[in-house]
């Protein structure tokens, strides 16, 4: 199998899959920065990860995809649709939203009360699902919105949003700040949406965790560009942490760092090299034909996406950050 | 029901093969019986925490060498196994294990003789 040639196709898109959103060459100037040039589309029926540092462009992206910002150039389509200025309702219908933090106009609201008022929007509403997810999670339907606690009202949030039967569900940031407990509910709630038919999600996190837990793929954002779009178990096996201890074998050591997939090399004070590789097949036999034993780890979510950040650098040319 | 798979990060072996590795185990061992229902597959892979993607591609892997079936809206159940195909999928599945053990070792410095002579000597422990 060629390598290069799966990567690039993971960059523009998963190939052999619907796309519910498609970005082509989108820019936004922010206050700070740029956001853009975007390109990229989301894959349909599957959970999508978007994960970067604050301030790189992920709420923009967000605000964009619910069209609460325009793109200052290049064009975004929904379902194969374009719009011109405001999203038509028919549109919006189909897109949930939930972000970090619930907006305060609903505070003087029950959740059944609420929900009457949100059902109107959504002509699919589903009360009994609705209904029943208050019930399995414990949020109470007839206290004020205001008076419940931040899990249960992020819960609510939730419940609305997937009762409403939309077809793409964007979070924001949706489990920030929750407990454990609430937490845990929040993946049981979008792990069953996601098995009751046509939905597509895409959310934005910095728990680990969550991708681990609900992610098929993983977008990876960058001082306002997307480095690429990965399947998360592709990912979780790109980069490898290789150990080795080549001793005073200069010529096997030359071998060994002229290897493909290289990012990093760290020689330790006691010999000892660390390498971080994403072909540490081809450095591991290279290591045993000189008689080298070599040590292979898997690495940390974190860590992984710091190598992919700079196997991007890498890339396009800007050199790495340490 | 949970289905005891592991998954391995120290392993170069791709995910959705160490997946089908234990669970072709599971039932040709006969742990996972005939007519055993399997999680649903947004169910399995966030057990697994690995992406739908890969217990997408197990599920159909495993159909097509004939141990799984899928019934449209009922799900994934285990299938019979003739006692021919245990008997050989169970020595593929010892050879493979074997073979990575002996990849282990070489990598490791050991010879052939030092191999069979542990070998040997962890069998006759066993009897």
């Amino acid at each position: 199998m060629n390598r290069t040639t799966t990567y690039d196709m993971k960059d523009i898109g998963a190939a052999d899959m619907e796309s519910v959103i498609v970005l082509k060459d989108v820019c936004k100037g922010r206050r700070q920065h740029m956001v853009g040039p975007l390109n990229w589309s989301l894959p349909q029926g599957c959970i999508t990860a978007l994960v970067g540092e604050n301030g790189t462009g992920k709420s923009t992206l967000l605000h964009m995809l619910l069209r609460t910002l325009y793109p200052d150039r290049g064009e975004i389509s929904w379902f194969g649709q374009t719009v011109e200025g405001e999203m038509p309702l028919e549109l919006r219908q189909q897109i949930a939203y939930v972000s970090e933090k619930p907006s305060r106009e609903e505070d003087r609201m029950t959740a059944r009360k609420a929900a009457q008022f949100r059902s109107q929007w959504y002509p699919g509403w589903d009360q009994q699902q609705f209904e029943q997810m208050l019930q399995a999670f414990d949020v109470p339907a007839d206290a004020l919105l205001s008076k419940i606690s931040k899990g249960q009202r992020q819960k609510f949030e939730l419940a609305a949003a997937i009762a409403a039967q939309p077809r793409l569900l964007l979070l924001d940031e949706p489990s920030s700040g929750l407990d454990p407990f609430a937490w845990k509910d929040m993946i049981v709630m979008l792990n069953q949406a996601m098995e009751q038919g046509d939905l597509t999600i895409l959310i934005t996190t910095h728990r680990m965790e969550e991708v681990q837990r609900l992610a098929d793929y993983v977008v990876l954002m960058h001082e306002g560009q997307i480095c690429g779009m990965q399947e998360k178990d592709e990912l979780y096996q790109q980069w490898k942490e290789v150990w080795i201890n080549p001793g005073q074998d200069v010529q096997a050591l030359q071998w060994l760092r002229e290897c493909p997939g290289i990012i990093e090399w760290d020689g330790k004070p006691d010999g000892s090299v660390r390498i971080i590789t994403s072909d540490a097949q081809t450095l591991q036999q290279t290591a045993e034909e000189s008689g080298i034993i070599t040590q292979v780890h898997g690495l940390e979510w974190e860590e992984l996406l710091s190598c992919w950040v700079k196997d991007h650098h890498l890339k396009t040319g800007k050199g790495a950050h340490s | 029901m949970r289905i005891p798979v592991q998954i391995n990060e120290n392993s170069a072996e791709p995910l959705y093969r160490q997946v089908e590795n234990q669970l072709r185990a599971l039932i040709i061992s006969g742990q996972l019986e005939e007519g055993t229902l399997l999680p649903s597959i947004r169910e399995f892979a966030s057990d697994l925490k690995c992406s739908v993607i890969t217990v997408r591609r197990v599920y159909q892997d495993m159909e097509n060498e004939g141990l799984l079936r899928t019934r449209q809206g009922t799900g994934t159940f285990v299938t019979r196994v003739e006692q021919e195909t245990r008997t050989r999928m169970g020595e593929e599945n010892i050879r493979q294990l074997m073979s990575e053990t002996i990849n282990r070792s070489y990598s490791l410095g050991w010879n052939r003789q030092q191999l069979e002579q542990l070998f040997q000597e962890i069998l006759d422990t066993r009897e």
